[in-house]
């Protein structure tokens, strides 16, 4: 009785007296990871807004919950609540939550929620109702309860069933699974302070700004005592691609002691800060590769093509990155001497890492975009998004045969392999664009029996141009000539890097949606060989289009300081395309 | 006097309808059998509900269901599209197994699974998964049709003339692959002569770009003599010739009863004998598998667990009996690793079948794919025999040993229902079908 009583009086100091700034006051310190909502109205707001639920309930996988029968069940139940607490769902849960909600989770899969209410009488009103029908409802049955409480000091800890606890004190709620979890979290409080007051907390609160609704805090520490996430943080997990496209990220996880994501809401979108406390790779680290030098350096910004899907624009030395392979993929390089082998072949025996690698500038960019097929050539049964990488040679004048023969070589190659399979091979073709001469290769349409459904190999005619110091691998003609385009306007209006930013990533949700929604029916296929219903493998491949609609715009930056993703949402979401069934 | 011995000797009492009395009640064990016969096995309400309607009705919707079947034909072959210039058929191995799974018809796939057995066509051979599909689509179409209309498709059809070495059939240098599968699998033997002379009748069939061209020019069009007629006989013929000896519905009718009935012991000619004449009449191979299925004898010992599971049985039932859906693609190939490598069996003859399939690998590999089954995994990702067994009330292991044994005085293992499931999938009688 004695321990439970401190106990109560932990959780009584801890979580009910004087209001608390924060909901995370009311958490151990020891979290290994926490989200706290700050602003829980300017979150909910939006998701609240009338528009946002008729949207919402439009989507199939709501339609279809709401056609069980124990929907109409559940929903006598929030209505007899709605009635009982004088307040329809929507304004009771912004009552109920807002100043603030927190929660952590704690090892041995214990988690702590903490709502701290704005209308505290209407929390205890809430907590009374749902007593009482746990009560009758056992009642009525003819069982035993299942609700117990527990005096701890001078509060009660409740619990109405299995998995469930919950202690009120004031306006605060705090829940966990067990009473147990209740006493042992007043214990921590007690014993190590909260979250709330930890260094690490209190300095990723300040990093992600005085204005952030949100954060997500990693306390990496602790995660790293996890052996899965320790190795994956170790450099010779990773694979090439890997590490080029995330260079230092992973640098980033393992030295540092916290992340934390920073959750700021705006007009119809969401910005997410990444920050950490992890110090800037040194000069001459493994991942210093994708380290601007000059204080004004940096990615270049994206290119802009036609029907665009997405666009990357990274800082990256492939000098640096290839001559650093046995620090950063050291389980992968021998995996490597097949790809050095062939490039050997490709480029006449020049040493891929010094001869061919340090021919390119540190800016790589990429750009994905749909397709525009004719229908009179045919059109593929998948359509798959024609990709470009662009690279800026150091010496074109001397690199550029080297790269054409290179390219000309590997093609012959493919159609050879094609060939010996009794394979239709690829047709070499020169073309002009602006003024520029390029190579393409294309499949011959003389095969193909129904043009309204050709193989998936016609999505690709793979072309090679280099205009001035430019250097552009196209998955097909069509893109490399946009991309043409797009390098000549820009060299019209250059326009600067982007100081200390090594990675720009931009997505436009509207043309992904139309892109997944091209190969609904294959997606739907994949999924179907795993399992499942067809029409829940539907709905699902819907749902994914339908959030990609949603997403307007999304942009992720990062750069030695940290990482920040923009999403621009079309807001309320398009509910007559989130519930269409192409 | 015994079943058996009764059914040896008395085709009439042999294939009668079964009807259910006394001495012959209809019991969870028979319906277990019909349904591992009829269907790729069946979970436990489906297995009440056949108990409570009995032989004929159950076997009623077996053969005629009254679901939607060509709605479920006409989703899947949207979405089972070509597979482009693929060549690895692993794909559509995996959507075969699917349907196998999930349709309204399990007897239509189980007697395309037969008839791919009988033509033996091999995507190791024909290396062509759009020929595959192809002929997949054909035996399927025809599965409980016509077997007249199906042959004469396969006698155009691309992977089977690829299987038998038959990609080239030139005049002057007649091809015997196709015509020595056609003979021999219809026949049982070829014999020199009329196998030369149906060679010539098939010459001038050519396999470009996976298609089969005719070649006129590459085609004997002079006399030949094969079964003792002559004429200018070409491929088609020469499949209508083969249906018209008497061998050949004997032949058929032998393989149908191996594969419906029994395989331990082989069929006398007078047993055989009624079935053999009605198929001559028209190859009606429905009519066919409904005799056999609503006979006396299909319900006797004579067929009960009279043969060995192949393994697609092996596994389908399992999962059938778990009430859940699983990934195709790892499963199809676990099975090839168990032997049956689904659209690519091992020889021209197809599957050889039988006590075959089993050698002390095999076994322990079954037992693997069991184990595997019974938790989440590769195979299905949220595997959940404690919620089957919960949800049909009864103990675990009485309620395994009657689902995939129908035999509680079987029942082993404890009250965890995946050791209980296992106990009951590790028992020699579950290897039978």
């Amino acid at each position: 009785m004695r321990t439970r009583f401190l106990v109560g009086v932990g959780l009584l100091t801890l979580m009910g007296t004087g209001w608390a700034e924060s909901a995370a006051q009311a958490l151990p310190a020891q979290a290994v990871a926490a989200l706290e909502i700050f602003q829980p109205r300017a979150v909910l707001g939006p998701l609240l807004e009338p528009a946002t639920r008729t949207a919402l309930a439009a989507t199939p996988a709501l339609q279809r919950s709401t056609s069980k029968p124990g929907y109409q069940q559940f929903l006598g139940v929030v209505q007899a609540l709605e009635t009982q607490l004088g307040a329809d769902w929507p304004t009771a849960l912004q009552k109920l939550t807002g100043r603030g909600v927190a929660l952590g989770l704690y090892p041995q899969e214990r988690a702590l929620f903490v709502a701290d209410a704005e209308d505290a009488p209407l929390l205890g009103k809430l907590h009374a109702l749902l007593w009482n029908m746990t009560q009758n409802q056992a009642a009525l049955s003819g069982k035993p309860s299942p609700a117990t409480s527990l005096p701890l000091g001078g509060a009660m800890a409740y619990s109405l069933g299995k998995n469930e606890a919950h202690v009120i004190q004031g306006g605060r709620l705090t829940w966990a699974k067990k009473l147990e979890d209740l006493e042992a979290a007043a214990q921590a409080l007690r014993q190590n302070g909260s979250l709330a007051t930890a260094p690490a907390y209190q300095a990723a609160r300040k990093a992600v700004s005085a204005d952030a609704a949100g954060m997500l805090f990693l306390n990496m520490q602790a995660l790293k005592l996890a052996p899965g996430v320790a190795k994956a943080f170790k450099p010779e997990s990773g694979n090439p691609l890997g590490a080029l496209i995330f260079a230092g990220l992973g640098e980033t996880a393992g030295a540092a002691n916290w992340i934390a994501l920073g959750l700021h809401v705006k007009p119809h979108g969401l910005e997410l800060r990444l920050v950490s406390d992890a110090p800037v790779p040194a000069a001459q680290s493994p991942a210093a590769f994708a380290l601007p030098t000059a204080p004004t350096e940096g990615a270049l910004p994206n290119l802009k093509v036609p029907r665009q899907l997405a666009a990357l624009s990274l800082y990256r030395d492939l000098h640096r990155f290839y001559a650093a392979k046995d620090q950063l993929f050291p389980e992968r390089t021998s995996g490597l001497i097949f790809f050095e082998n062939m490039m050997g072949i490709f480029f006449s025996g020049r040493d891929l890492t010094d001869d061919v690698m340090a021919q390119a500038q540190p800016n790589v960019r990429f750009v994905a975009a749909q397709q525009q097929f004719d229908p009179a050539a045919g059109t593929p049964v998948y359509q798959l998004p024609a990709f470009a990488i662009v690279l800026q040679l150091r010496h074109p004048e001397k690199f550029r045969e080297y790269v054409e023969e290179a390219w000309q070589k590997a093609i012959g190659l493919a159609s050879f392999t094609r060939g010996q399979r009794a394979e239709p091979g690829f047709i070499l073709d020169r073309a002009l664009h602006g003024g520029v001469p390029f190579t393409f290769a294309r499949f011959s349409t003389a095969y193909a029996k129904d043009p309204a459904r050709l193989d998936v190999r016609y999505n690709f005619r793979p072309a090679l141009a280099m205009p001035g110091n430019q250097l552009i691998f196209a998955s097909t003609d069509g893109v490399a000539r946009d991309v043409m385009d797009a390098l000549a306007r820009e060299g019209q209006q250059p326009q600067a890097p982007l100081a200390q930013i090594h990675g720009v990533l931009e997505l436009e949700g509207g043309k992904v949606a139309a892109a997944l929604r091209a190969n609904r029916d294959f997606m739907v296929r994949q999924n179907m060989l795993k399992g499942g219903e067809v029409k829940s493998n539907e709905e699902q491949i819907d749902g994914l289009i339908g959030l990609a609609d949603f997403i307007r715009t999304a942009r992720l930056t990062t750069g030695a300081q940290g990482a920040k993703l923009d999403v621009d949402f079309n807001w309320p979401p398009p509910a007559a395309k989130l519930a269409s069934t192409p | 006097m015994a079943d058996a011995d009764k059914a040896a000797l008395d085709p009439q009492w042999a294939w009668a309808r079964y009807a259910p009395d006394a001495r012959r009640p209809w019991t969870l064990a028979l319906t277990g059998h019909l349904f591992r016969r009829a269907a790729f096995g069946a979970s436990w309400p489906q297995l009440q509900r056949a108990l409570a309607e009995g032989p004929q009705k159950t076997l009623d919707g077996l053969l005629r269901p009254t679901a939607d079947v060509a709605a479920f034909n006409q989703q899947f072959d949207h979405y089972e599209t070509p597979p482009g210039d693929d060549r690895n058929a692993a794909e559509l191995r995996a959507w075969w197994l699917q349907r196998m799974l999930r349709t309204p018809h399990p007897l239509h796939e189980k007697m395309t699974l037969f008839w791919s057995g009988h033509c033996a066509a091999s995507n190791a051979r024909a290396d062509s998964a759009p020929a595959m599909q192809r002929h997949l689509q054909l035996l399927r179409r025809h599965a409980l049709g016509d077997y007249r209309a199906l042959l004469a498709g396969l006698v155009r059809d691309t992977a089977l003339f690829a299987t038998h070495n038959a990609k080239a059939n030139r005049k002057a240098q007649p091809n015997p692959g196709l015509p020595r599968w056609l003979l021999e699998a219809h026949l049982g033997a070829a014999a020199a002569p009329d196998l030369n002379e149906a060679a010539r009748a098939f010459t001038g069939w050519f396999i470009y770009n996976d298609e089969l061209r005719f070649i006129e020019r590459e085609h004997d069009a002079g006399a030949k003599k094969i079964f003792g007629r002559t004429g200018n006989f070409d491929g088609d013929e020469v499949a209508r010739l083969v249906l018209e000896q008497p061998a050949a519905a004997a032949t058929l009718v032998r393989k149908l009863y191996r594969w419906l009935i029994s395989e331990t012991a082989a069929p006398a000619e007078e047993l055989l004998a009624p079935l053999v004449a009605a198929y001559a009449q028209n190859y009606d191979t429905l009519a066919l598998v409904e005799t056999m299925l609503r006979s006396n004898l299909f319900f006797s010992p004579a067929a009960y667990r009279q043969r060995v599971k192949n393994p697609v049985e092996y596994a389908l039932v399992i999962i059938m009996g778990l009430e859940s859906s699983a990934a195709t693609q790892p499963l199809a190939n676990a099975l090839a690793n168990l032997g049956q490598n689904l659209l690519s069996p091992p020889t021209s003859k197809g599957w050889s079948g039988g006590r075959d399939w089993l050698n002390p690998a095999t076994v322990a590999g079954r037992l693997k794919l069991a184990e595997a089954l019974l938790r989440d995994g590769p195979f299905i990702e949220s595997s959940n025999p404690a919620a089957v067994a919960q949800k049909n009330g009864q103990p675990a292991a009485a309620f395994f040993a009657q689902l995939y044994l129908q035999d509680e005085t079987l029942a082993r293992g404890d009250s965890d229902a995946r050791r209980a499931a296992f106990a009951a999938l590790s028992q020699p009688e579950f290897q039978l079908a």
